[in-house]
């Protein structure tokens, strides 16, 4: 068992191997993530039951979760990737940084769009400075600034390296930026605001969303998958095998 | 241990000799600190509740101005390189470098900020944790500005301050809810605990990155 992983994560390594395999999943993971957002939208949008509280604007959940929820995900894998590229210089964890970031900084964007978007009715205003969303910008601005270091070195490898290295202090920081915000938010205001009021969600809401959740990270694998290939080609363009693979389709 | 002194000395000369590097902090604080009341308002009710995030405020960006000059200049002509190879304890050298820049950079600011118990009404019981604040955050801003500049050495980006600043937030907060705390009463001493915390935390995290990022420049 511990070999085959072992195997695995070397093979992980391999530009031409994951090139290979990843053109092999990447239609499934499509087409399941694409139905799976499809399905829940619908039945989350048109057959869930209108909350009692918040009517129908309640629906951006839909939305809304699934794009914090994997933002943060991302993050974390990125400093797990970040990690592997300091310690064992693996290639493809730098690829994996850089094609995952903007999808991250997406998500957070999404995440903190919909968010104003449902707050807008429910809270009556855009924004508030409470400590998940103050949280959440931070994290939006974390993105920004690993997608901007990738353009300030002229050599690849350096970028990969000191984009990892920010990535890391990157995530060392904000657990603290969580918890000072969240000491800072007590002090101004006091728990007026939850965002996860409904914690006694009924099934019939539960079943979409978790669904749209799962949809949104088979999406963010399936759009990894793409920018990885993507980064891999134009990294790898002038090498043997790429030039073969190329010239046989 | 002869070296690393020889290296603070050369340190505070240069910085001594070099006017720039002290003077034009203090220049932007002064400036921007006489600008709030014209900008915001005259009344010293609403300057009072503001002074505490104006003065923090201001003190993180004025540092701005000078974390370029860590590295920048050894860049340019050379020396880090030299430094680099000269097989010594290159975090202990990043860090007598911070702690030059900060000397120079940071401290006079901290100086100057009792100036707002007149330019902005701050009241005077909250000196104490004004300045107690300033003195364990700061340096903290000074490693994440030693990190940004190490990061973007030579070029004349954004993403320096792009990086430090979010990363800075967490001071920010704790600094200004001291001040807050004790013009309330309440005992602000868990604040300037964390402070502590925190620059005793990633101390040797961002020294060791800031020496791995200054490597990447000489591959």
């Amino acid at each position: 068992m511990f070999q085959t992983l072992k195997n695995f994560y070397h093979k992980l390594g391999s530009y031409p191997w994951f090139y290979k395999i990843s053109g092999k999943v990447i239609p499934f993971v499509g087409v399941l993530s694409i139905s799976l957002i499809v399905i829940s939208s619908i039945w989350g949008l048109f057959f869930s039951p209108i909350d009692a509280v918040q009517g129908d604007v309640y629906r951006i959940i839909y939305f809304h979760v699934p794009a914090v929820s994997v933002s943060q995900v991302i993050y974390y894998s990125m400093s797990v990737a970040a990690a592997v590229f300091l310690i064992w210089r693996m290639k493809m964890a730098g690829v994996y940084i850089k094609s995952l970031a903007p999808i991250g900084a997406a998500f957070t964007f999404i995440g903190l769009l919909s968010g104003a978007i449902w707050g807008q009715p429910t809270w009556g205003t855009w924004w508030v400075w409470d400590a998940r969303l103050t949280s959440t910008l931070v994290l939006f601005l974390f993105y920004l600034a690993i997608i901007g270091m990738q353009s300030t070195f002229a050599s690849r490898k350096s970028a990969d390296t000191a984009v990892s290295i920010i990535t890391l202090v990157g995530v060392v920081n904000l657990p603290i930026v969580k918890k000072s915000v969240d000491w800072w938010n007590t002090l101004h205001q006091p728990a007026s605001i939850s965002i996860s009021g409904e914690s006694s969600i009924s099934n019939e809401m539960l079943i979409p969303l978790l669904l749209s959740i799962l949809g949104v990270y088979f999406f963010v694998f399936f759009t990894g998958l793409l920018f990885m290939r993507a980064e891999i080609s134009t990294r790898e363009q002038n090498k043997e095998w790429f030039k073969k693979l190329s010239s046989n389709n | 241990m002869i070296y690393f002194i020889k290296i603070l000395k050369k340190e505070f000369l240069i910085y001594s000799r070099k006017s720039s590097s002290f003077i034009s902090p203090v220049v932007f604080f002064l400036i921007s600190i006489s600008l709030y009341p014209i900008g915001i308002s005259n009344d010293p009710g609403i300057l009072k509740n503001l002074a505490p995030g104006l003065i923090w405020i201001t003190v993180l960006l004025s540092t701005l101005i000078s974390f370029q000059n860590i590295f920048s200049e050894d860049y340019e002509d050379g020396s880090i390189e030299l430094l680099l190879a000269s097989g010594q304890n290159l975090s202990l050298i990043v860090l007598i470098k911070i702690f030059v820049n900060w000397i120079f950079s940071c401290l006079p600011i901290i100086i100057l900020s009792v100036l707002s118990v007149f330019l902005l009404y701050f009241p005077q019981e909250g000196l104490k944790p004004l300045i107690i604040s300033l003195l364990i955050g700061t340096p903290t801003i000074c490693l994440f500005g030693a990190l940004a500049g190490a990061l973007s050495l030579g070029k004349n980006s954004i993403t320096g301050p792009a990086l430090m600043l979010p990363l800075s937030l967490p001071v920010l907060i704790l600094g200004t809810q001291a001040i807050n705390y004790s013009l309330n009463g309440i005992n602000f001493s868990s604040n300037i605990l964390l402070l502590t915390a925190i620059l005793v935390f990633l101390l040797p995290i961002i020294l060791f990155a800031s020496v791995g990022a200054l490597k990447l420049h000489f591959n």
